[in-house]
């Protein structure tokens, strides 16, 4: 959907963006993450036509008139009722949906109770929740979200996660956040901006695979000394660390081994296993190993 | 909602266009007041000292009304027009509309058209309003001269509007653009009292109602209105090319 090679963005001395190459598949939900200054906002303003890059080219694959923009901080003219806003939005694109899509977004945008009201009285939150309705109105093909949820309270940024999970296949989404979990939750792609480089660009799934360290978190009944024991003979074993009074974290030298050998370990202490599972692995402990 | 209904809701819910109407018609009507009873007011309030004043003509109640309409009236005209011409004084409101419509003169036209047309009217009411007092209190200004001085002017204001969408399309803010307007439109004269290029200039038609009223001849303004017509368009021109390459 979007292929990006070479972007630089300079400002003066202040290189934005250095050598970028994107892939953006289509039907994708594309998440760009890094710290505030690693370039999101530029390389979305880029993408969306804003801005201008110092050299390198963009392609994107829809017409201009099927891609919609939503910045971190949507404004609106005060005088405006959410209503029109909607409506604004629908009717001044090249393709309008039908009228009634303007209630249909408001509804889903939770704003349905404050349709007819002006926008000037509106919270962060409920700006942002109609700025995410304004661009969605039109159903794009490519829309491109500037941190979405980052001015949302729990149930609005759970409504903004719906809704993006919902545009997977309809729509391909480029999702720039810092909340890494949302990022996790939502995005099948992942592309980490660090000092205007790109530092990983893939799947989330291969990320998190890559980083697994093949770590096993135990819950135990009392007496654990035996069986803290019985994991330190075993030599497939690289670590045993008591977390608690009841809980181990144990670190295999493969996934293979630990899968075949730690049931066995563990009966043949006779320990009494409340609950035992991998240590998980979060996009956020990858990302800040990335970047800091 | 379409881009012209927008623009009209922009003027009736900020009131905007309270103001500019306001204000030609408060000039409308003092100005042929003003002309007729000026040697009343200053003695009332002259402190004593005797000024006299020749009768006031016809042509003075217009002419106390373009005095001041060229002034307060053109700074409300180029305040209002650069509220609704500074597409990025607010950088999410410019993405906003930047990023849905295929050309930014779909845009920049209806806000210059209906700004133009409000700013039109208000002087359209203010003549009017002068007139009407001058015919009542000094004597009859004939409606041909006046129409077409009238007309002159209109020109001239739409030639403003012109000049702050393009000064807009290089600035960020709306003082900025209301400061940078009036720099150029108060450097216009002062560029005219060259000899032989005022007469050339659009603001040569400053003062064409008063001109026209007294007796001015139509051809005396008939370069400065084409110059006015060509600068007023390639500003439009300009305007809609500069915004659509600026970066936001």
């Amino acid at each position: 959907m979007i292929r990006a090679k070479g972007l630089t963005k300079r400002y003066g001395d202040v290189l934005a963006l250095d050598d970028i190459n994107l892939e953006v598949p289509v039907g994708s939900v594309y998440g760009l993450i890094g710290p505030n200054g690693a370039g999101k906002t530029t390389l979305l303003g880029i993408v969306a036509g804003l801005r201008r890059p110092t050299s390198g080219s963009v392609t994107i694959d829809v017409p201009p008139s099927d891609v919609a923009v939503l910045p971190d901080t949507p404004r609106f003219d005060t005088w405006l009722s959410a209503r029109e806003v909607i409506d604004l939005a629908r009717t001044i694109g090249t393709n309008p949906a039908p009228p009634d899509r303007v209630d249909t977004v408001l509804n889903e945008a939770g704003l349905a109770d404050a349709a007819d009201r002006p926008v000037g009285g509106f919270s962060r939150g409920m700006l942002q929740r109609l700025g995410l309705a304004a661009t969605v109105v039109n159903e794009p093909q490519l829309l491109l979200l500037d941190e979405p949820s980052s001015a949302l309270d729990p149930i609005g940024r759970r409504e903004v996660l719906d809704l993006v999970a919902r545009l997977r296949g309809e729509s391909t989404v480029v999702f720039s956040s810092h909340i890494l979990a949302d990022v996790q939750e939502v995005c099948d792609t992942v592309g980490i901006l660090r000092n205007g480089r790109l530092v990983y660009q893939g799947s989330v799934a291969h990320l998190l695979s890559e980083r697994t360290t093949p770590r096993y978190l135990v819950h135990l009944r009392t007496p654990i000394e035996p069986t803290i024991e019985a994991l330190r003979r075993s030599d497939w074993v690289v670590a045993v660390d008591q977390l608690g009074p009841d809980q181990l974290r144990i670190e295999a030298a493969s996934v293979a081994e630990a899968e075949s050998s730690l049931a066995a370990v563990l009966a043949g202490a006779r320990a009494r296993v409340v609950s035992l599972g991998p240590e998980a692995v979060t996009l956020e402990d990858v990302v800040l190993g990335m970047v800091t | 909602m379409t881009l012209w209904r927008l623009e009209w809701l922009r003027l009736v819910r900020t009131r905007r266009w309270v103001a500019l109407t306001f204000v030609y018609l408060f000039f409308g009507l003092l100005g042929p007041i003003t002309a007729r009873y000026i040697g009343e007011i200053v003695k009332r309030f002259g402190g004593g000292v005797t000024v006299s004043f020749p009768d006031p003509t016809p042509a003075d109640g217009i002419t106390q009304f373009v005095g001041n309409a060229s002034q307060i009236g053109l700074l409300v005209a180029v305040v209002v027009a650069a509220g609704a011409l500074s597409l990025d004084a607010v950088p999410e409101i410019g993405t906003f509309f930047r990023t849905r419509v295929p050309s930014l003169a779909r845009i920049l036209l209806p806000r210059f058209t209906v700004t133009s047309a409000v700013v039109v009217g208000a002087f359209a009411l203010g003549t009017l309003a002068a007139w009407y007092e001058t015919v009542v209190l000094i004597g009859n200004v004939p409606a041909g001269r006046l129409l077409a001085g009238w007309i002159l002017g209109a020109i001239y204001l739409v030639f403003v509007v012109a000049v702050v969408a393009l000064v807009a399309a290089r600035t960020s803010s709306v003082l900025t653009t209301v400061l940078a307007t009036m720099v150029i439109l108060l450097g216009l004269p002062i560029a005219g009292i060259v000899p032989d290029v005022g007469e050339w200039l659009p603001s040569h038609l400053v003062g064409a109602l008063d001109g026209m009223v007294r007796g001015v001849a139509f051809t005396e303004y008939l370069r400065a209105t084409v110059v006015t017509v060509i600068a007023g368009t390639v500003a439009l021109w300009a305007a809609i090319r500069l915004s659509s390459r600026r970066e936001s």
